[in-house]
Protein backbone atom coordinates (compact mmCIF):
# COMPACT_ATOMS: atom_id res chain seq x y z
CA UNK A 1 0.00 0.00 0.00
CA UNK A 2 3.04 2.51 0.81
CA UNK A 3 3.96 4.38 -2.22
CA UNK A 4 7.82 5.40 -2.70
CA UNK A 5 9.00 8.58 -3.20
CA UNK A 6 12.52 8.97 -4.77
CA UNK A 7 14.59 11.66 -4.12
CA UNK A 8 18.04 12.82 -5.33
CA UNK A 9 20.40 11.58 -2.81
CA UNK A 10 23.30 13.92 -2.58
CA UNK A 11 24.33 17.51 -3.36
CA UNK A 12 22.29 20.77 -3.86
CA UNK A 13 19.70 18.52 -5.54
CA UNK A 14 18.94 16.53 -2.47
CA UNK A 15 19.22 19.64 -0.10
CA UNK A 16 16.77 22.02 -2.82
CA UNK A 17 14.72 18.98 -2.63
CA UNK A 18 14.12 18.41 0.92
CA UNK A 19 14.14 22.18 0.99
CA UNK A 20 11.01 22.65 -1.51
CA UNK A 21 8.60 19.84 0.37
CA UNK A 22 9.43 21.78 3.97
CA UNK A 23 8.33 24.80 2.15
CA UNK A 24 5.40 22.99 2.20
CA UNK A 25 4.98 21.33 5.29
CA UNK A 26 6.34 18.50 4.43
CA UNK A 27 9.46 17.31 6.24
CA UNK A 28 11.58 14.79 4.50
CA UNK A 29 13.67 13.16 7.06
CA UNK A 30 16.84 10.85 6.75
CA UNK A 31 17.63 9.25 10.06
CA UNK A 32 20.72 7.36 8.99
CA UNK A 33 22.09 10.45 7.76
CA UNK A 34 24.15 10.59 3.79
CA UNK A 35 25.10 7.10 4.04
CA UNK A 36 21.31 5.80 4.50
CA UNK A 37 19.23 5.25 1.42
CA UNK A 38 15.94 5.31 3.29
CA UNK A 39 13.74 7.95 4.73
CA UNK A 40 10.08 9.71 5.50
CA UNK A 41 7.82 11.82 5.48
CA UNK A 42 6.88 13.14 8.95
CA UNK A 43 3.07 12.75 9.65
CA UNK A 44 2.93 10.39 6.56
CA UNK A 45 3.27 6.95 7.05
CA UNK A 46 1.84 5.74 3.73
CA UNK A 47 5.00 6.66 1.97
CA UNK A 48 8.66 5.61 2.03
CA UNK A 49 10.92 7.95 0.78
CA UNK A 50 14.49 6.46 -1.08
CA UNK A 51 17.67 8.33 -2.14
CA UNK A 52 18.63 7.47 -5.62
CA UNK A 53 21.19 9.21 -7.83
CA UNK A 54 19.34 11.35 -10.07
CA UNK A 55 19.72 9.39 -13.21
CA UNK A 56 18.29 6.04 -11.49
CA UNK A 57 15.22 7.85 -10.77
CA UNK A 58 14.00 8.74 -13.83
CA UNK A 59 14.96 4.78 -15.23
CA UNK A 60 13.08 3.62 -12.19
CA UNK A 61 9.85 6.01 -12.70
CA UNK A 62 9.51 4.71 -16.54
CA UNK A 63 10.32 1.59 -15.53
CA UNK A 64 7.23 2.25 -12.72
CA UNK A 65 9.39 0.70 -9.72
CA UNK A 66 9.20 4.00 -7.82
CA UNK A 67 6.09 5.44 -8.15
CA UNK A 68 6.95 9.40 -7.73
CA UNK A 69 10.44 11.27 -7.88
CA UNK A 70 12.09 14.54 -8.46
CA UNK A 71 14.76 14.54 -11.17
CA UNK A 72 15.19 16.67 -13.91
CA UNK A 73 13.10 17.11 -17.02
CA UNK A 74 16.12 16.35 -19.48
CA UNK A 75 16.75 12.61 -17.49
CA UNK A 76 13.43 11.56 -18.19
CA UNK A 77 14.19 12.51 -22.08
CA UNK A 78 17.46 10.55 -22.10
CA UNK A 79 16.70 7.75 -20.55
CA UNK A 80 14.73 6.24 -23.02
CA UNK A 81 12.84 7.42 -26.06
CA UNK A 82 9.26 6.33 -24.10
CA UNK A 83 10.58 8.55 -21.18
CA UNK A 84 7.94 11.66 -21.07
CA UNK A 85 5.29 9.18 -22.57
CA UNK A 86 5.77 6.75 -19.54
CA UNK A 87 5.22 9.75 -16.96
CA UNK A 88 3.49 12.14 -15.90
CA UNK A 89 5.23 16.09 -14.53
CA UNK A 90 3.25 16.52 -11.67
CA UNK A 91 4.96 19.65 -10.09
CA UNK A 92 7.87 22.00 -11.58
CA UNK A 93 9.93 22.66 -8.43
CA UNK A 94 11.70 25.99 -9.69
CA UNK A 95 15.24 24.83 -9.22
CA UNK A 96 18.03 22.93 -11.39
CA UNK A 97 17.20 24.77 -14.57
CA UNK A 98 19.77 24.11 -17.24
CA UNK A 99 19.08 23.79 -21.31
CA UNK A 100 20.45 20.77 -23.24
CA UNK A 101 22.09 22.93 -26.37
CA UNK A 102 23.97 22.52 -29.81
CA UNK A 103 27.24 24.10 -29.52
CA UNK A 104 29.87 24.36 -32.23
CA UNK A 105 33.13 25.54 -32.18
CA UNK A 106 33.06 30.00 -32.38
CA UNK A 107 35.35 29.62 -35.31
CA UNK A 108 32.49 28.21 -37.37
CA UNK A 109 31.23 31.66 -38.21
CA UNK A 110 29.66 30.30 -40.99
CA UNK A 111 27.13 28.02 -38.68
CA UNK A 112 24.36 29.68 -37.16
CA UNK A 113 21.29 27.64 -37.09
CA UNK A 114 20.61 24.08 -37.38
CA UNK A 115 20.29 24.82 -41.38
CA UNK A 116 23.61 24.89 -41.36
CA UNK A 117 24.79 22.18 -39.50
CA UNK A 118 22.62 20.13 -42.26
CA UNK A 119 24.57 21.72 -45.30
CA UNK A 120 27.83 21.27 -43.25
CA UNK A 121 26.64 17.66 -42.13
CA UNK A 122 25.72 16.22 -45.75
CA UNK A 123 29.14 17.35 -47.29
CA UNK A 124 31.14 16.28 -44.27
CA UNK A 125 31.89 12.94 -44.94
CA UNK A 126 33.18 13.79 -48.81
CA UNK A 127 35.74 16.49 -47.82
CA UNK A 128 36.84 14.61 -44.23
CA UNK A 129 36.38 11.46 -45.04
CA UNK A 130 34.09 10.89 -41.99
CA UNK A 131 31.23 11.97 -40.15
CA UNK A 132 30.59 14.47 -38.62
CA UNK A 133 31.52 14.07 -34.99
CA UNK A 134 29.27 15.08 -31.75
CA UNK A 135 30.32 15.00 -28.34
CA UNK A 136 27.65 14.30 -26.06
CA UNK A 137 26.09 12.52 -22.61
CA UNK A 138 22.78 13.13 -24.43
CA UNK A 139 22.34 10.17 -26.97
CA UNK A 140 18.93 10.05 -26.86
CA UNK A 141 18.17 13.79 -27.13
CA UNK A 142 20.81 13.96 -29.91
CA UNK A 143 19.23 11.17 -32.36
CA UNK A 144 15.60 12.84 -31.95
CA UNK A 145 16.21 16.36 -32.38
CA UNK A 146 18.99 15.79 -35.20
CA UNK A 147 15.94 13.47 -36.65
CA UNK A 148 13.23 16.47 -36.72
CA UNK A 149 16.27 18.61 -38.42
CA UNK A 150 16.76 16.36 -40.76
CA UNK A 151 20.10 15.95 -39.88
CA UNK A 152 21.28 12.25 -40.64
CA UNK A 153 24.94 12.18 -41.54
CA UNK A 154 27.19 12.25 -38.14
CA UNK A 155 28.19 9.91 -35.04
CA UNK A 156 27.73 10.27 -31.71
CA UNK A 157 30.82 10.04 -29.55
CA UNK A 158 29.59 9.09 -25.94
CA UNK A 159 31.17 11.64 -23.56
CA UNK A 160 30.92 11.01 -19.84
CA UNK A 161 32.42 14.39 -18.34
CA UNK A 162 34.31 17.65 -19.43
CA UNK A 163 32.34 17.15 -23.12
CA UNK A 164 32.76 21.19 -23.74
CA UNK A 165 36.79 19.76 -23.85
CA UNK A 166 35.90 17.75 -26.81
CA UNK A 167 36.41 19.68 -29.98
CA UNK A 168 39.50 20.78 -28.27
CA UNK A 169 41.07 17.37 -27.85
CA UNK A 170 39.80 16.24 -31.77
CA UNK A 171 37.23 13.79 -29.95
CA UNK A 172 34.46 15.48 -31.69
CA UNK A 173 33.64 18.34 -33.92
CA UNK A 174 30.96 19.86 -32.12
CA UNK A 175 28.85 18.82 -28.70
CA UNK A 176 25.31 18.33 -27.42
CA UNK A 177 25.49 19.72 -23.86
CA UNK A 178 23.74 21.01 -20.44
CA UNK A 179 24.29 24.40 -19.41
CA UNK A 180 22.92 26.66 -17.52
CA UNK A 181 24.94 30.18 -18.53
CA UNK A 182 26.70 28.89 -21.39
CA UNK A 183 29.29 30.13 -19.88
CA UNK A 184 31.56 26.54 -19.40
CA UNK A 185 31.09 26.40 -23.75
CA UNK A 186 31.82 30.07 -23.92
CA UNK A 187 34.81 29.19 -22.03
CA UNK A 188 35.80 26.44 -24.30
CA UNK A 189 35.32 28.28 -27.55
CA UNK A 190 32.27 27.10 -28.38
CA UNK A 191 28.82 29.13 -29.15
CA UNK A 192 25.38 27.60 -28.97
CA UNK A 193 23.18 27.85 -31.93
CA UNK A 194 20.33 30.31 -32.39
CA UNK A 195 17.95 27.37 -32.84
CA UNK A 196 20.26 25.08 -30.93
CA UNK A 197 18.22 24.95 -27.54
CA UNK A 198 17.26 20.99 -27.40
CA UNK A 199 15.58 21.06 -24.38
CA UNK A 200 15.03 22.94 -21.45
CA UNK A 201 15.26 21.09 -18.17
CA UNK A 202 13.92 21.58 -14.96
CA UNK A 203 13.89 19.45 -11.74
CA UNK A 204 10.53 18.05 -11.15
CA UNK A 205 8.42 16.16 -9.12
CA UNK A 206 7.63 13.25 -11.38
CA UNK A 207 4.57 10.48 -11.17
CA UNK A 208 4.80 6.95 -12.98
CA UNK A 209 2.31 6.37 -15.34
CA UNK A 210 3.90 2.46 -15.26
CA UNK A 211 3.71 2.23 -11.90
CA UNK A 212 0.95 0.07 -10.25
CA UNK A 213 -2.07 2.57 -9.32
CA UNK A 214 -4.57 1.09 -7.42
CA UNK A 215 -7.85 3.38 -6.01
CA UNK A 216 -5.94 3.09 -2.40
CA UNK A 217 -2.92 4.10 -4.05
CA UNK A 218 -4.03 6.79 -6.42
CA UNK A 219 -5.97 8.20 -3.21
CA UNK A 220 -2.51 8.73 -1.09
CA UNK A 221 -1.02 10.34 -3.99
CA UNK A 222 -3.65 12.88 -4.79
CA UNK A 223 -3.59 13.89 -1.17
CA UNK A 224 0.14 14.61 -1.25
CA UNK A 225 -0.27 16.44 -4.49
CA UNK A 226 -2.68 18.58 -3.36
CA UNK A 227 -0.69 19.06 -0.26
CA UNK A 228 2.43 20.38 -2.63
CA UNK A 229 0.03 23.16 -4.18
CA UNK A 230 2.00 26.61 -4.63
CA UNK B 1 -3.65 -26.74 -47.03
CA UNK B 2 -3.12 -22.92 -46.55
CA UNK B 3 -1.92 -23.00 -43.33
CA UNK B 4 1.27 -20.74 -42.26
CA UNK B 5 3.76 -23.32 -42.49
CA UNK B 6 3.22 -24.44 -45.85
CA UNK B 7 2.74 -20.60 -47.12
CA UNK B 8 6.45 -20.22 -45.15
CA UNK B 9 7.66 -23.17 -47.32
CA UNK B 10 6.27 -21.57 -50.32
CA UNK B 11 7.82 -18.22 -49.31
CA UNK B 12 11.47 -20.65 -49.28
CA UNK B 13 10.92 -22.18 -52.31
CA UNK B 14 10.08 -18.19 -54.31
CA UNK B 15 13.48 -17.27 -52.60
CA UNK B 16 15.34 -19.97 -53.54
CA UNK B 17 14.01 -20.38 -56.85
CA UNK B 18 15.37 -16.49 -57.46
CA UNK B 19 18.26 -17.82 -60.38
CA UNK B 20 20.44 -16.65 -57.67
CA UNK B 21 22.95 -17.45 -54.78
CA UNK B 22 20.83 -18.05 -51.56
CA UNK B 23 23.00 -15.08 -49.10
CA UNK B 24 23.70 -16.36 -45.29
CA UNK B 25 25.64 -13.58 -44.01
CA UNK B 26 26.57 -14.37 -40.29
CA UNK B 27 24.65 -13.31 -37.64
CA UNK B 28 27.29 -11.12 -35.41
CA UNK B 29 28.13 -8.51 -37.65
CA UNK B 30 30.63 -5.46 -37.29
CA UNK B 31 28.34 -2.51 -36.15
CA UNK B 32 30.71 0.48 -37.24
CA UNK B 33 30.04 -0.49 -41.06
CA UNK B 34 25.87 0.64 -40.43
CA UNK B 35 26.43 3.92 -38.86
CA UNK B 36 28.87 4.73 -41.44
CA UNK B 37 26.40 4.23 -44.26
CA UNK B 38 23.29 4.80 -42.61
CA UNK B 39 24.09 6.97 -39.68
CA UNK B 40 22.60 7.42 -35.94
CA UNK B 41 19.09 7.27 -37.03
CA UNK B 42 19.38 3.83 -38.31
CA UNK B 43 22.09 3.32 -35.58
CA UNK B 44 19.57 3.61 -32.40
CA UNK B 45 17.87 0.45 -33.70
CA UNK B 46 20.23 -1.87 -33.40
CA UNK B 47 21.12 -4.10 -31.06
CA UNK B 48 24.26 -3.63 -29.87
CA UNK B 49 27.07 -5.90 -27.95
CA UNK B 50 31.20 -5.48 -27.43
CA UNK B 51 33.74 -7.84 -27.45
CA UNK B 52 36.96 -8.04 -24.98
CA UNK B 53 38.76 -5.33 -27.40
CA UNK B 54 35.63 -3.23 -26.90
CA UNK B 55 34.83 -3.84 -30.60
CA UNK B 56 31.25 -3.03 -31.01
CA UNK B 57 28.96 -5.36 -32.52
CA UNK B 58 25.36 -5.82 -33.84
CA UNK B 59 22.69 -8.34 -34.43
CA UNK B 60 22.24 -8.46 -37.95
CA UNK B 61 19.70 -5.50 -38.62
CA UNK B 62 19.55 -6.24 -42.18
CA UNK B 63 20.69 -8.37 -45.15
CA UNK B 64 22.01 -5.89 -47.88
CA UNK B 65 24.69 -4.30 -46.10
CA UNK B 66 26.40 -7.31 -45.47
CA UNK B 67 26.01 -9.46 -49.02
CA UNK B 68 27.08 -6.06 -51.27
CA UNK B 69 29.79 -5.72 -48.53
CA UNK B 70 30.70 -9.53 -49.59
CA UNK B 71 30.24 -8.82 -53.42
CA UNK B 72 32.43 -6.03 -53.58
CA UNK B 73 35.25 -7.69 -51.26
CA UNK B 74 34.94 -10.96 -53.57
CA UNK B 75 36.22 -8.37 -56.31
CA UNK B 76 33.20 -6.20 -57.70
CA UNK B 77 31.72 -6.10 -61.22
CA UNK B 78 30.10 -9.33 -62.47
CA UNK B 79 26.90 -9.40 -62.40
CA UNK B 80 25.17 -11.14 -59.69
CA UNK B 81 21.88 -11.61 -57.83
CA UNK B 82 21.15 -12.60 -54.69
CA UNK B 83 18.04 -13.78 -52.25
CA UNK B 84 17.49 -14.30 -48.51
CA UNK B 85 15.32 -15.39 -45.66
CA UNK B 86 16.01 -15.05 -41.86
CA UNK B 87 16.27 -13.84 -39.17
CA UNK B 88 16.69 -9.85 -38.49
CA UNK B 89 17.29 -7.79 -35.41
CA UNK B 90 16.07 -3.69 -35.01
CA UNK B 91 14.51 -2.19 -32.33
CA UNK B 92 10.74 -1.66 -32.52
CA UNK B 93 8.54 0.17 -31.05
CA UNK B 94 6.48 -2.83 -30.82
CA UNK B 95 6.79 -6.46 -32.01
CA UNK B 96 9.46 -8.86 -30.99
CA UNK B 97 13.22 -6.77 -31.85
CA UNK B 98 13.83 -10.65 -33.85
CA UNK B 99 11.58 -10.83 -37.15
CA UNK B 100 12.21 -12.37 -40.48
CA UNK B 101 13.34 -11.05 -43.52
CA UNK B 102 13.24 -11.67 -47.31
CA UNK B 103 14.24 -10.46 -49.90
CA UNK B 104 17.13 -10.13 -53.19
CA UNK B 105 19.61 -7.83 -54.12
CA UNK B 106 20.20 -7.83 -58.27
CA UNK B 107 23.90 -6.02 -58.57
CA UNK B 108 25.60 -5.01 -61.68
CA UNK B 109 22.75 -5.98 -63.95
CA UNK B 110 23.00 -4.96 -67.81
CA UNK B 111 19.66 -3.17 -67.80
CA UNK B 112 18.08 -1.39 -64.42
CA UNK B 113 14.67 -1.24 -65.30
CA UNK B 114 14.89 -5.30 -66.49
CA UNK B 115 16.35 -5.80 -62.49
CA UNK B 116 13.97 -3.10 -61.60
CA UNK B 117 10.99 -5.38 -63.15
CA UNK B 118 12.42 -8.53 -61.53
CA UNK B 119 12.16 -7.11 -58.11
CA UNK B 120 8.56 -5.98 -58.54
CA UNK B 121 7.69 -9.19 -59.78
CA UNK B 122 9.10 -11.39 -56.99
CA UNK B 123 7.97 -9.08 -54.12
CA UNK B 124 4.25 -9.26 -55.90
CA UNK B 125 4.60 -13.03 -55.98
CA UNK B 126 5.18 -13.31 -52.40
CA UNK B 127 2.58 -11.15 -51.75
CA UNK B 128 0.12 -12.84 -53.52
CA UNK B 129 1.37 -16.33 -51.45
CA UNK B 130 -0.46 -15.04 -48.50
CA UNK B 131 -3.30 -13.42 -50.74
CA UNK B 132 -2.30 -9.73 -50.64
CA UNK B 133 -3.43 -7.15 -53.40
CA UNK B 134 -1.12 -4.44 -52.62
CA UNK B 135 -1.25 -0.85 -52.51
CA UNK B 136 1.88 0.39 -53.99
CA UNK B 137 3.56 3.23 -53.31
CA UNK B 138 5.55 4.79 -55.84
CA UNK B 139 8.52 7.33 -56.23
CA UNK B 140 10.80 8.76 -58.39
CA UNK B 141 14.14 9.87 -56.96
CA UNK B 142 16.03 9.67 -60.76
CA UNK B 143 12.61 12.06 -61.81
CA UNK B 144 13.46 14.50 -58.73
CA UNK B 145 16.77 14.78 -59.54
CA UNK B 146 16.27 15.50 -63.39
CA UNK B 147 13.50 18.13 -62.04
CA UNK B 148 16.44 19.88 -59.67
CA UNK B 149 19.15 19.83 -62.43
CA UNK B 150 17.40 21.80 -64.73
CA UNK B 151 15.36 24.46 -62.08
CA UNK B 152 16.62 27.68 -62.70
CA UNK B 153 18.64 28.64 -59.45
CA UNK B 154 21.81 29.28 -58.20
CA UNK B 155 23.92 26.32 -58.25
CA UNK B 156 24.38 26.20 -54.78
CA UNK B 157 21.17 25.64 -54.12
CA UNK B 158 20.78 22.43 -55.54
CA UNK B 159 22.21 20.28 -53.15
CA UNK B 160 21.21 22.10 -50.27
CA UNK B 161 17.26 21.17 -52.21
CA UNK B 162 18.44 17.49 -52.89
CA UNK B 163 19.64 16.97 -48.97
CA UNK B 164 16.37 17.83 -48.09
CA UNK B 165 14.30 15.29 -50.47
CA UNK B 166 12.04 13.17 -48.74
CA UNK B 167 12.15 14.63 -45.10
CA UNK B 168 9.23 16.74 -45.99
CA UNK B 169 9.59 19.05 -42.80
CA UNK B 170 13.18 19.89 -43.34
CA UNK B 171 12.60 20.79 -47.05
CA UNK B 172 9.43 22.71 -46.25
CA UNK B 173 11.52 24.80 -43.40
CA UNK B 174 14.01 24.98 -46.29
CA UNK B 175 11.21 26.26 -49.04
CA UNK B 176 9.37 28.63 -46.81
CA UNK B 177 13.20 30.21 -45.75
CA UNK B 178 14.20 31.10 -49.57
CA UNK B 179 9.98 32.20 -50.30
CA UNK B 180 10.83 34.45 -46.81
CA UNK B 181 14.44 35.75 -48.55
CA UNK B 182 14.60 39.08 -47.84
CA UNK B 183 15.80 41.74 -50.09
CA UNK B 184 18.06 43.02 -47.89
CA UNK B 185 20.96 45.12 -48.92
CA UNK B 186 24.87 43.04 -48.21
CA UNK B 187 27.30 45.05 -45.92
CA UNK B 188 31.08 44.97 -47.74
CA UNK B 189 32.18 41.62 -47.77
CA UNK B 190 35.45 40.54 -45.86
CA UNK B 191 37.74 39.55 -47.92
CA UNK B 192 38.66 36.00 -47.85
CA UNK B 193 42.47 36.27 -46.60
CA UNK B 194 41.18 38.79 -43.60
CA UNK B 195 38.20 35.92 -42.98
CA UNK B 196 40.73 33.04 -43.41
CA UNK B 197 42.92 34.59 -41.10
CA UNK B 198 40.32 35.70 -38.45
CA UNK B 199 38.82 31.92 -38.53
CA UNK B 200 42.44 31.06 -37.45
CA UNK B 201 42.86 33.02 -35.13
CA UNK B 202 39.93 32.11 -33.51
CA UNK B 203 40.13 27.83 -33.77
CA UNK B 204 44.08 28.64 -32.29
CA UNK B 205 42.65 30.51 -29.36
CA UNK B 206 40.09 27.26 -28.87
CA UNK B 207 43.11 25.00 -29.09
CA UNK B 208 40.79 23.32 -32.36
CA UNK B 209 43.15 21.73 -34.84
CA UNK B 210 43.80 23.42 -38.06
CA UNK B 211 43.70 20.23 -40.26
CA UNK B 212 41.83 17.69 -38.48
CA UNK B 213 37.73 18.46 -39.36
CA UNK B 214 36.85 21.52 -40.83
CA UNK B 215 40.06 23.52 -41.98
CA UNK B 216 39.91 27.41 -41.84
CA UNK B 217 39.48 27.88 -45.55
CA UNK B 218 36.85 25.67 -45.67
CA UNK B 219 34.59 27.71 -43.06
CA UNK B 220 35.76 31.00 -44.73
CA UNK B 221 35.10 29.40 -48.25
CA UNK B 222 31.25 28.38 -46.84
CA UNK B 223 30.92 31.69 -45.01
CA UNK B 224 31.09 33.60 -48.09
CA UNK B 225 29.14 31.15 -49.99
CA UNK B 226 26.62 31.38 -47.35
CA UNK B 227 26.63 35.18 -47.87
CA UNK B 228 26.33 34.57 -51.82
CA UNK B 229 23.32 32.21 -51.82
CA UNK B 230 21.45 34.68 -49.48
CA UNK B 231 22.12 37.54 -52.05
CA UNK B 232 21.29 34.85 -55.05
CA UNK B 233 17.99 34.11 -54.68
CA UNK B 234 15.76 30.88 -56.13
CA UNK B 235 13.68 32.76 -58.57
CA UNK B 236 9.83 32.88 -57.02
CA UNK B 237 8.54 30.64 -60.17
CA UNK B 238 11.33 27.83 -59.09
CA UNK B 239 10.20 27.82 -55.45
CA UNK B 240 6.63 27.43 -56.82
CA UNK B 241 7.77 24.56 -59.37
CA UNK B 242 9.08 22.85 -56.23
CA UNK B 243 6.22 23.05 -54.26
CA UNK B 244 3.93 22.33 -57.05
CA UNK B 245 5.83 19.36 -58.22
CA UNK B 246 6.14 17.79 -54.41
CA UNK B 247 2.41 18.48 -53.79
CA UNK B 248 1.89 15.64 -56.56
CA UNK B 249 0.20 12.99 -55.24
CA UNK B 250 -2.02 10.42 -55.97
CA UNK B 251 -3.04 7.61 -58.17
CA UNK B 252 0.03 6.83 -60.47
CA UNK B 253 -1.37 7.22 -64.29
CA UNK B 254 -2.69 11.06 -63.53
CA UNK B 255 0.13 12.52 -60.90
CA UNK B 256 2.72 11.17 -63.94
CA UNK B 257 0.36 13.04 -66.25
CA UNK B 258 0.31 15.98 -63.63
CA UNK B 259 4.06 15.98 -63.52
CA UNK B 260 4.43 16.03 -67.14
CA UNK B 261 1.88 18.87 -67.55
CA UNK B 262 4.14 20.71 -64.79
CA UNK B 263 7.28 20.07 -66.82
CA UNK B 264 5.81 21.21 -70.11
CA UNK B 265 4.82 24.89 -68.21
CA UNK B 266 8.20 25.37 -67.35
CA UNK B 267 10.23 23.83 -70.12
CA UNK B 268 11.75 21.20 -68.40
CA UNK B 269 12.93 17.51 -70.01
CA UNK B 270 11.41 14.88 -67.74
CA UNK B 271 10.24 12.36 -70.35
CA UNK B 272 13.21 9.69 -69.61
CA UNK B 273 12.40 9.29 -66.11
CA UNK B 274 8.41 9.46 -66.53
CA UNK B 275 8.81 7.12 -69.30
CA UNK B 276 10.88 4.79 -66.77
CA UNK B 277 8.17 4.98 -64.04
CA UNK B 278 5.36 4.39 -66.52
CA UNK B 279 7.22 0.88 -67.99
CA UNK B 280 7.06 -0.25 -64.90
CA UNK B 281 2.97 0.44 -63.81
CA UNK B 282 1.99 -2.70 -66.78
CA UNK B 283 4.01 -5.23 -64.35
CA UNK B 284 2.21 -4.27 -61.66
CA UNK B 285 -1.03 -5.96 -62.38
CA UNK B 286 -4.25 -5.28 -60.49
CA UNK B 287 -2.69 -3.52 -57.80
CA UNK B 288 -3.37 -0.04 -56.87
CA UNK B 289 -0.13 2.23 -57.65
CA UNK B 290 -0.12 5.53 -56.69
CA UNK B 291 3.01 7.81 -57.21
CA UNK B 292 4.06 10.39 -54.39
CA UNK B 293 6.56 13.44 -55.83
CA UNK B 294 7.95 13.97 -52.21
CA UNK B 295 8.24 10.25 -51.51
CA UNK B 296 12.04 8.84 -50.82
CA UNK B 297 14.18 7.04 -48.85
CA UNK B 298 16.21 9.42 -46.11
CA UNK B 299 19.59 7.57 -47.89
CA UNK B 300 20.91 9.77 -50.78
CA UNK B 301 22.36 6.03 -52.46
CA UNK B 302 18.83 5.81 -53.72
CA UNK B 303 18.38 6.33 -57.13
CA UNK B 304 16.06 5.79 -60.21
CA UNK B 305 12.59 4.36 -58.95
CA UNK B 306 11.69 3.45 -54.98
CA UNK B 307 8.75 1.58 -53.89
CA UNK B 308 6.99 -0.06 -51.41
CA UNK B 309 4.34 -2.11 -51.14
CA UNK B 310 1.48 -1.44 -48.28
CA UNK B 311 -1.49 -4.39 -47.15
CA UNK B 312 -4.81 -3.40 -45.98
CA UNK B 313 -3.63 -2.46 -42.21
CA UNK B 314 -1.74 0.20 -43.79
CA UNK B 315 1.82 -1.20 -42.79
CA UNK B 316 4.57 -1.51 -45.31
CA UNK B 317 4.90 -5.09 -46.38
CA UNK B 318 7.98 -4.87 -48.98
CA UNK B 319 10.07 -1.96 -49.19
CA UNK B 320 12.92 -1.35 -52.32
CA UNK B 321 13.92 0.07 -55.30
CA UNK B 322 16.76 1.32 -57.30
CA UNK B 323 20.24 2.22 -55.19
CA UNK B 324 23.11 2.71 -58.14
CA UNK B 325 25.06 4.58 -55.46
CA UNK B 326 25.09 1.98 -52.57
CA UNK B 327 28.61 0.17 -53.78
CA UNK B 328 30.57 2.99 -54.07
CA UNK B 329 29.12 4.13 -50.56
CA UNK B 330 30.64 0.83 -49.56
CA UNK B 331 33.71 1.22 -51.34
CA UNK B 332 33.72 0.08 -55.07
CA UNK B 333 35.89 1.45 -57.22
CA UNK B 334 33.33 2.52 -60.14
CA UNK B 335 29.43 2.99 -59.96
CA UNK B 336 27.41 -0.17 -59.98
CA UNK B 337 23.75 -0.62 -60.82
CA UNK B 338 21.70 -2.64 -57.96
CA UNK B 339 17.84 -2.84 -56.77
CA UNK B 340 16.37 -5.13 -54.66
CA UNK B 341 13.67 -5.10 -51.75
CA UNK B 342 13.34 -6.27 -48.80
CA UNK B 343 9.97 -8.11 -46.81
CA UNK B 344 8.25 -8.11 -43.80
CA UNK B 345 7.81 -11.52 -43.14
CA UNK B 346 5.90 -11.03 -39.90
CA UNK B 347 4.12 -8.45 -41.06
CA UNK B 348 2.47 -10.92 -44.50
CA UNK B 349 1.46 -13.48 -41.90
CA UNK B 350 0.05 -10.98 -39.82
CA UNK B 351 -2.18 -9.69 -42.67
CA UNK B 352 -2.41 -12.99 -44.65
CA UNK B 353 -5.81 -15.47 -43.77
CA UNK B 354 -5.22 -17.31 -40.83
Amino acid sequence: MTLTLAVPSKGRLEEMTRDWFAQRGLTITRPGGARSYLGAIEGIPDITVRFYPASEIARELIRGNIDLGVTGRDLIHETSEAGPASVEFARNLGFGGADVVVAVPDAWIDVTHMHDLADVASDFRSRHGRWLRIATKYITITRQHFAQAGIAEYRIVESLGATEAAPASGVADIVVDITSTGSTLAANGLRVLEDGVMLQSEANLIVSKTADWSKERRAVLDTMLVRLHD
Amino acid sequence: MTNPAYRRSQLESLVEAQGGCRATPPLLLKADPYFDLAGEEFGRRLLLTTDMSGAEYCLRPDFTLPIVADYIAQGAGEPAAFSYLGPIFRQRETGPAEFDQAGIELLAQPDGDIALDQVLTFARAALSLYGIVPQVHLGGVGLFEALLAQADMPDAWRSRIRHRFGHPEAMDRLLSRLEQAPEQKRSEQPSRDDLIEDVTARMVSAGLSLSDGRSPAEIADRFLEQQALDAAQVPATTLRLLRDYLSIKGDALAALRQVEALGEKHRLFLGAPIRAIRRHLDGLGEARVSFDAGFSPRLDYYTGIVFEMRGQGGSILVSGGQYDRLLERLGATAPIAASGCALWVDRLEAEGPK
